[in-house]
């Protein structure tokens, strides 16, 4: 445990720093996030965790702008560039009908590069997760965990500031998380970028995160803010290391007051 | 909706000609009529019968476009039905073993009707040029084929009793029941020459009562009480429709009363007959040849196997 | 080739089955044979007639291939500008229904008037009959596209065009081709409808056999006229399976 005092910022920082002030958002007039307000320094690596239903989805959607708060604000330092948020979902969420590399350079094409380029940095993204020789295939013909590293390479092309991420490896068995649990930390620690990650597992969380918070069950109030005392650099190794266990143990304490 | 034109009514829907079998599926203690059309004048007779006073409880069942009556008759489905007489023979010689007992119809009501503007003078005019609407199956179709070709008229299919295309068009002939169409479209104001298809030569019994030869033989009697009762009836409804049409338009009121008592009136010169009903060897004899000329039927069948006297 | 006959065997099964009992039914004069005509009257129908049958039977398929032509390209463009806004699917949805309960055969007369006899009213009659499906389906496959990935294409600042072409219209391929393919089937029952009104090809054929009693006649173009709605089936299916063989799980074996 020589990094005891581990900042939580990546060394080599292009991330955007986040500023929610007294967000609020309802849907149908029943309040999803009441007065909710949250810094997340740039480069961070956040965990947010909380019982099914805390809007934890609702407060990546604000954050990613794909909805507007009722009140309050949402703010990134530096101010908004164009495109420099990237989002993965639960699911994969692959056009079935496009290869994996077309996929992965989806983003891109959208915003308007040209082919060449923008598949170049579709195989660099591919290459990045691992996914080189899968180019040419159709989602179809893919496991479910390679699906969800398209679906990563998807969000890494446009080199994002800011990475949301919804509970993107729940639905994959365990073996495959951990796999991409360590791929996700070492490419936060490659890049830098601002990661927020949502997950309900508390271990995930625990494991991949250098500061977690635990969201309550009414209106997204952050029960618990804490900073995570674990190496930087995160390996399976890591899974049966005590310390690990510990800070586990405090998130779960957290989680369990709440339900 | 009028009279529609000649029967086998024209349907849109005949894919399944034997479709009204299963309707009348279901078995009834009481005898049935099966007519080919809605109650109208052409059934006058028929719903003015007195069926009690001959010890008979018959129900007529209305028809509608293409109601298989012969194919009914034959199958079970309907005691008694209504039928023209070439069907008959088509009917008997595909071994439909069906028997004329009634004709209603002396002469044929079916016509060809077009816009008196033409100034046409014969049936052989109307081919002449411009457009025919006729269900082109009917042996009287073929005849006329045969005699006038159809090199210089577009022959189409029967509108059935519609008649917007003929209002539509002056070159537009269509076949028709001489009896209703047109009465309908001087109501609208065109004025109409009509030509009988008898006018060719052919003119089979029309609205003629049939039953299967099984139940003949099964129930001579019966069969014997339900000629009785239809030659009452048509007698009493050539004395006084009024009040069987009264009845009818309460059944069918998609016609006119005033239209059932012209139609009454200008079917009288096609039902005389003495006595009525009365059928005759020769005519039967002469439709099966005609019927054979035109390759309807192989073989000529003879008269006395098609109808009975009684 | 040989896989296109292995499915083909398990369909003919039953229907040399019914064939067989048709034909014993009325050989042994259960059935009479004027009501239902046996299938070896039925086949020497067809043979003999053919020239006539198959002349009409091209008519036919021309007529409702058009129509159904007409349908797809229609139906899909109306259910696109459709899929626009929700103030246009209220203000001309309803319009788009009236094409699924429009009794063909109470305006067949003014079909006539309007498109005069012969092809024009056969296609208009199979047009009018097939569209809605593909209306409906097409509109429900866009409308139905996944938010996940909408939320996507807006975050990378798609436009509206892209997002329809590249998103909602690809995705709802699947139903169109269903829309299609209930669409080819109608489109063989308007065309015969309209040639009763119009007068040529297998409507016709029907409508003169039937006035002559011609049962076996009637059956031998009703079962021409089903072959064309199977053919017809059949290439919406290859076209499906060209269409969506690499992406849909369900075309994958």
């Amino acid at each position: 445990m020589t990094e005891a005092t581990t900042p939580t910022t990546s060394p080599i920082t292009t991330g955007v720093a986040l500023r929610l002030h007294q967000v609020r958002r309802a849907f149908d007039s029943l309040p999803v996030i009441t007065s909710f307000s949250l810094n997340v320094d740039a480069g961070e690596f956040l965990a947010i965790l909380g019982p099914s239903g805390c809007g934890k989805s609702t407060l990546l959607r604000l954050i990613a702008g794909l909805i507007q708060p009722d009140s309050g604000t949402v703010s990134l330092s530096p101010a908004d560039t164009k495109f420099q948020t990237a989002y993965v979902f639960q699911d994969p969420h692959l056009l079935p009908w496009r290869t994996v590399l077309e996929n992965a350079a989806l983003p891109l094409e959208l915003m308007g590069v040209d082919r060449a380029p923008r598949l170049a940095k579709a195989h660099a993204a591919l290459a990045d997760v691992g996914l080189t020789e899968a180019e040419s295939r159709y989602p179809a013909q893919l496991s479910g965990g390679m699906r969800m590293r398209v679906s990563l390479a998807r969000a890494l092309v446009t080199e994002p500031r800011l990475l949301l991420l919804d509970e993107p490896f729940a639905a994959l068995d365990e073996i495959t998380r951990f796999r991409l649990d360590v791929s996700l930390r070492s490419l936060w620690l490659e890049r830098g970028m601002t990661v927020i990650f949502v997950t309900h597992s508390i271990t995930e969380a625990a494991f991949l995160a250098d500061r977690a918070i635990v969201l309550t069950g009414k209106g997204g109030i952050v029960k618990l803010d804490r900073r995570l005392n674990l190496p930087r650099v995160r390996n399976n190794d890591l899974r049966v290391n005590p310390q690990l266990a510990l800070e586990t143990q405090a998130l779960l304490t957290a989680m369990e007051e709440e339900s | 909706m009028t009279k529609p034109t000649n029967f086998p009514r024209r349907t849109l829907l005949k894919l399944l000609p034997a479709a009204g079998l299963l309707a009348a599926c279901g078995k009834s203690s009481k005898t049935r009529l099966a007519l080919n059309w809605k109650p109208d004048p052409e059934f006058g007779g028929f719903y003015a019968a007195d069926f009690a006073k001959h010890g008979l409880d018959v129900e007529l069942l209305p028809g509608g476009s293409g109601t298989p009556t012969v194919q009914m008759i034959g199958a079970g489905s309907a005691e008694f039905g209504i039928i023209q007489a070439d069907e008959l023979l088509l009917a008997r010689s595909r071994g439909n073993d069906v028997v004329a007992l009634f004709a209603a119809f002396q002469s044929c009501p079916t016509g060809i009707m077009a816009h008196a503007s033409r100034k046409l003078e014969s049936i052989g005019d109307v081919l002449r040029n411009g457009t025919l609407a006729m269900e082109s199956g009917l042996p009287f179709a073929r005849l006329l084929e045969k005699k006038f070709g159809f090199d210089h008229v577009k022959i189409v299919p029967s509108p059935g009793g519609d008649l917007t295309a003929f209002l539509h068009d002056e070159n537009f002939a269509q076949q028709c029941f001489i009896t209703a169409e047109p009465l309908q479209a001087r109501r609208k104001g065109v004025d109409v020459k009509v030509f009988p298809v008898s006018d060719i030569g052919y003119n089979p019994y029309t609205t003629v009562v049939a039953t299967s030869r099984a139940l003949l033989q099964k129930n001579p009697e019966m069969v014997k009480n339900m000629v009785a009762a239809v030659r009452e009836g048509w007698a009493a409804y050539l004395q006084d429709p009024t009040a069987t049409n009264q009845k009818m338009h309460a059944l069918n009121p998609s016609m006119e009363l005033p239209s059932y008592t012209e139609i009454a009136q200008a079917q009288k010169p096609l039902i005389g007959a003495s006595p009525l009903g009365k059928m005759t060897a020769e005519r039967w004899d002469a439709l099966a040849a005609q019927l054979k000329e035109l390759g309807d039927i192989p073989k000529t069948l003879p008269a006395s196997d098609c109808f009975v006297d009684l | 080739m040989r896989t296109a006959l292995r499915k083909a065997v398990p369909a003919a099964i039953p229907f040399l089955a019914i064939t067989i009992a048709i034909e014993s039914l009325v050989r042994a004069g259960w059935v009479k044979a004027w009501l239902v005509p046996p299938p070896s009257a039925i086949f020497q129908t067809i043979v003999r007639d053919a020239p006539e049958l198959f002349r009409a039977l091209a008519m036919t398929s021309f007529g409702a291939l058009t129509g159904f032509a007409l349908s797809a390209a229609f139906g899909i463009a109306i259910a696109v500008y459709l899929s626009s806004s929700r103030a246009i699917q209220q203000a001309f949805y309803p319009y788009a229904i009236f094409f699924q309960t429009v009794p063909i055969i109470a305006i067949a007369p003014l079909l006539v008037i309007w498109f005069g006899y012969g092809l024009r009213t056969v296609v208009a009659s199979a047009f009018i009959v097939s569209i809605f499906p593909v209306i409906a389906n097409t509109l429900s496959g866009i409308l139905s596209t996944d938010r996940a990935l909408r939320d996507l294409f807006s975050l990378y600042g798609a436009s509206r065009s892209a997002t329809l072409w590249k998103l909602s219209f690809p995705a709802a391929l699947p139903q169109i081709l269903t829309g299609l393919r209930i669409a080819g089937g109608l489109a063989v029952i308007g065309a015969i409808v309209g040639e009763f009104i119009g007068g040529q090809g297998l409507g016709a054929v029907v409508d003169v056999a039937r006035t002559q009693q011609r049962t076996d006649k009637v059956f031998a173009a009703v079962l021409l006229a089903s072959f064309l709605g199977l053919a017809l089936f059949g290439l919406i299916n290859l076209l499906s399976r060209v269409v969506l063989q690499r992406w849909h799980a369900s075309e994958q074996n």
